[in-house]
């Protein structure tokens, strides 16, 4: 037998007190498994600091909920298995629930599955001292007597000290709320945070409904509401409205209000000139008065989907009267940067803008963008979408002007910012920049004879005003020479020459691009496309590009089989660190089982885009299958379970949608995996009588024989 | 819970003097008739299942040699019936379903009222003197295309062949629902469906039956309905929709709904 090696002080000898701490600060939780692994002294600190727990047990092995976790403030009850089946129905539910108030005594925030009027009265009851609540249901909502009764219990049961709600995934009526707020002016009056910004709203709130909310909680710091813009809807939220949010609440600093069209996320079309129909009833005298009402702001979001037109002034005096703002999202706002020579103004006025947002903007140029960047010049996260009249020249220009801050770029719905277009714009900041969205939008590569040679600057830009006024704007666009137009000349690969990428690109020679630190990167793709021509549109290389998600979307019932074979996930494997994927299938519409003869149904399609998934080293996926929406299913077919089978490496794998048991089966042959759950988080879930659903036993049964298994770490 | 309502996801709903029983044909399960059921339990006692390998039941319990041939399911059928002390009922059955009822009646014609019976095809295939709707050599390409799915997942490969591989649109759309089981489940099944041959066995039938089925189903041409109508033992009738495909219930509701409560609700008449 060895002797212990005799070595010096280990972080072990340390006092509990101080070690306990260390560990305390450990946030990772998978940082947090190793820690309490190392010894029993150590196991038993992790358990007693850790501060926040989703619990992922099956609603029948509840009893056995452990009680080491004095210390958790925050608990997560919404994902227990079956998901999206009520508390309630676990076989002694007063038990379950008084078993859990009495393992997590600390608790101050939790999230919990509000499946039902019952389950909420049983869940409130034991937490009477909770300060913030989150209510989850993707489920529809029940018939309950009258309107707001479900949050009336809710409040008369936990509301003492309850100062931060959290509706927005919990499907409920807009009428729900205002009665409920008003009915409990002790609650209400004690809410800081009230986030009500939930798509599964028919409408949003109307003018009167939130005057009533904002008048119920007057010490709101943080305020988000679904709201219905649209004024040809009687009531809609217009003027009145929005003066009232900035009386009533002059406390916020975070106001988030947005159509609930705009929440669906749905695109938009690139050939639409951004304007609606309508204008919104918001004018900028309004917009003013709201402002200088919200001194406290930091964050402001207006998703209107109506035109709300000449924003300019408004957006200046935003800067002065809201200091702290650093944060801004606008939907339809025009003429935000209308500059007229280099005089700036709307938007590009608001210097201390870390995160905009910007979309529909119908009469944003280049000129524009190129204002934005000199002005916003702190910008580290910056989107843009529904633009038809900007080009590369402008968002070029932009990220070069903002290359020492942005790091987040959001491209979409840009008619000339297609994937190559978008990728050639942002390579000033291609060693910089940590997250990415584009569009795979694959054009022929010509483009306009804009020589990419051409630099604009050699060296920094500076933001000085007075180097500009001596320049023209034309200056940034010297297209002189055009030598080697957008022919590419795909060289052996070559670390030297692709990372001479600090400054901007001199010479002629394309070679692999190299995107060094990015670490997210976010697609939109039409249905039928091929993701193939990723590679060769400029992200060549991303060697630190840990997480992935795709977006798929269109109608496959109007298209005819795919020519290819297979989607092309396996390009992904040029990435290799990526080890999370979202594949978001779920907005690609098609038949069944209802195909009509001749047709093409889901089956094919999944297997279409999920070949090549295993050969990706993935750890964690959440997967969307396709829908048709005819029948309301979302279900995995053979193919797509035996693809998924394939990815070996995989330990998370989160279906949104339905699968039968068979097919849930095949996944245990993934050898590590341990964390699996269906969750139909869409609305409306389906109810469990009526679907190809999981039911419960089939689902325990699957459960049941992933946790028998040995994991290897 | 009894064992066979457990296994077979048994659900009994609404209330009314008469029972109408609802059984749903391969690849699919009880969820094909959601469309119909709220019209149905109002008037009607309804008791609705899954066949033993669909994918809403525990796999586990998919007896190879049991269902080797159509009369397993028969079996099944009349164990519900039983369970649920159901005297006489109106059984509607789906595709291979209804051929289920067909030789539960024989065996028990004292339980049916009538059968309502929906797409369905005493053989599928060709013969010399008879038209089923699928040729030797389609069927062949669904056998290689089962055994290729079924090797892959024994082997624990994915099995990637679908429907839509197939050449023929017939055997696309017939087989759809196929490629949603289990290989060896969906094997079997594809086994037990193309070598049945029930001709021999309709003239025993003595129930009356009610032929609905789409103009244009790939899988059972007319002249089937015609053929069963000239064959069955007792009184019968046809109707055949303006609907297309195999599943006209999930696809063209409008049409069929208001068809099947016509025949549920009103018996044929003597000629």
């Amino acid at each position: 037998m060895a002797a212990p090696p005799t070595s010096g002080t280990t972080l072990n000898d340390l006092p509990d007190v101080i070690l306990s701490n260390i560990i305390a600060a450990v946030v990772d939780v998978r940082g947090r498994n190793s820690a309490a692994l190392v010894c029993s002294k150590w196991y038993a600190l992790e358990r007693a600091t850790r501060s926040s727990i989703t619990l992922r047990a099956n609603l029948r092995d509840l009893f056995m909920v452990p009680n080491c976790f004095r210390s958790v403030s925050h608990l997560d009850l919404s994902l227990l298995s079956p998901w999206g089946h009520p508390l309630t129905s676990a076989s002694d539910p007063a038990l379950i629930a008084h078993l859990l108030r009495l393992a997590f005594p600390s608790l101050t925030s939790l999230t919990f599955y509000a499946r039902n009027p019952s389950t909420i009265q049983l869940v409130a009851s034991q937490w009477h001292n909770v300060e913030h609540l989150k209510l989850v249901r993707w489920h529809q909502r029940p018939q309950v007597e009258t309107a707001g009764d479900e949050l009336k219990i809710l409040f008369s049961e936990c509301g003492k000290n309850l100062n931060s709600l959290d509706l927005s995934a919990f499907y409920c009526w807009t009428d729900d709320v205002p009665p409920a707020l008003e009915s409990c002016p002790s609650v209400s009056s004690n809410l800081t945070r009230l986030n009500l910004l939930n798509p599964s709203f028919s409408e949003g709130f109307k003018s009167d409904e939130i005057k009533s909310i904002t008048k119920a909680c007057p010490n709101l710091k943080e305020f988000r509401a679904a709201c219905m813009f649209d004024p040809r809807y009687m009531g809609s939220v217009g003027d009145e409205a929005l003066v009232s949010v900035s009386v009533n609440c002059p406390k916020l600093s975070i106001l988030h209000l947005a159509d609930t069209s705009a929440l669906s996320n749905t695109r938009g079309d690139p050939e639409h000139d951004g304007f609606t129909q309508e204008d919104a009833k918001i004018n900028v005298a309004t917009l003013i008065e709201v402002f200088s009402g919200l001194p406290l702001l930091e964050e402001l979001v207006l998703d209107v989907c109506n035109n709300v037109r000449e924003s300019g002034p408004a957006l200046e005096v935003l800067n002065s009267k809201c200091p702290k703002l650093r944060s801004l999202k606008l939907c339809q706002f025009h003429g935000v940067s209308l500059p007229i020579e280099s005089k700036l103004d709307g938007i590009a006025l608001c210097h201390g803008l870390e995160s905009l947002s910007i979309r529909n903007v119908g009469d944003l140029t280049d000129m524009g963008l190129i204002a934005i960047g000199r002005g916003c010049c702190r910008l580290s996260v910056f989107e843009v979408h529904g633009c038809k009249n900007i080009t590369v020249r402008g968002m070029r220009t932009l990220a070069s002007l903002l290359r020492r801050t942005l790091i987040d770029v959001r491209i979409s719905c840009c008619k000339n910012l297609g994937a190559e277009q978008s990728l050639k714009a942002l390579e000033p900041i291609q060693d910089r920049i940590e997250s990415l969205h584009i569009d795979c939008i694959w054009d022929d590569g010509t483009e306009s004879g804009f020589d990419l040679n051409d630099s604009f600057d050699q060296g920094e830009v500076s933001n000085d005003e007075n180097h500009f006024e001596s320049r023209g704007y034309n200056d940034y666009y010297d297209a002189a020479t055009i030598e080697n137009p957008s022919k590419k000349c795909k060289y052996s690969y070559d670390l030297n020459s692709s990372s001479d990428l600090n400054g901007y690109e001199n010479g002629n020679v394309y070679g692999e691009r190299t995107w060094e630190r990015l670490k997210y990167l976010s697609l939109w793709i039409a249905v039928g496309q091929l993701l193939n021509p990723l590679t060769n549109a400029g992200l060549e290389n991303c060697p630190n590009l840990e997480e992935i998600r795709i977006k798929i979307e269109g109608d496959c019932r109007e298209l005819p089989k795919p020519s290819e074979r297979e989607f092309g996930l396996s390009n992904l494997v040029n990435y290799p660190r990526l080890s999370k994927m979202h594949l978001d299938c779920g907005e690609t519409i098609g038949y069944a089982h209802t195909a009509p003869s001749g047709q093409m149904d889901l089956s094919l399609w999944e297997r279409f885009y999920l070949i090549g998934i295993g050969h990706l080293s993935l750890r964690e996926l959440d997967y969307w299958p396709p829908q048709d929406r005819d029948v309301n299913q979302r279900s995995l077919s053979l193919p797509a379970a035996g693809l998924l089978q394939e990815c070996f490496g995989l330990r998370k794998l989160f279906i949104h949608g339905t699968a039968h048991e068979h097919f849930m089966m095949f996944l245990l042959r993934i050898p590590d995996l341990r964390d699996v759950q269906l969750r139909e988080d869409y609305y409306p879930a389906p109810e469990n009588d009526m679907s190809t659903e999981m039911r419960s036993d089939s689902c325990s049964r699957f459960e049941a024989a992933l946790n028998r298994r040995q994991i290897s770490d | 819970m009894g064992v066979v309502e457990a296994a077979h996801n048994v659900r009994v709903l609404g209330s009314g003097e008469t029972t109408v029983v609802l059984g749903h044909g391969f690849g699919t399960d009880q969820s094909v008739w959601k469309q119909l059921l709220p019209h149905l339990v109002d008037h009607y006692r309804v008791v609705i299942y899954d066949n033993m390998g669909a994918g809403t039941t525990n796999p586990d319990y998919f007896d190879f040699d049991r269902y080797a041939t159509l009369e397993g399911y028969a079996y099944d059928l009349l164990a519900i019936l039983e369970e649920f002390s159901v005297d006489k009922c109106i059984y509607v059955g789906h595709s291979l379903s209804s051929m289920t009822g067909v030789i539960a009646s024989i065996f028990r014609p004292d339980l049916f009222h009538k059968l309502i019976l929906i797409a369905a095809s005493p053989r599928f295939l060709n013969t010399v003197d008879y038209y089923g709707g699928f040729e030797q050599e389609e069927i062949d390409q669904l056998s290689g295309a089962m055994e290729t799915n079924y090797k892959s997942w024994v082997s624990g490969f994915a099995p990637l062949v679908v429907g839509g591989d197939m050449d023929s649109v017939a055997v696309q759309e017939f087989s759809r629902t196929l490629f949603s089981m289990r290989p060896d489940i969906a094997l079997s099944v594809f086994r037990t469906v193309f070598n049945f041959d029930l001709r021999e066995y309709l003239g025993r039938v003595t129930v009356p039956c009610h032929i609905v089925q789409s103009s244009k189903d790939l899988a059972v041409p007319v002249a089937v309905a015609e053929y069963l109508h000239q064959n069955l033992g007792g009184k019968s009738v046809v109707e055949v929709m303006s609907t297309e495909g195999h599943l006209p219930q999930l696809s063209a509701p409008e049409v069929t709904i208001p068809v099947l409560l016509r025949h549920i609700q009103h018996d044929i008449v003597d000629a």
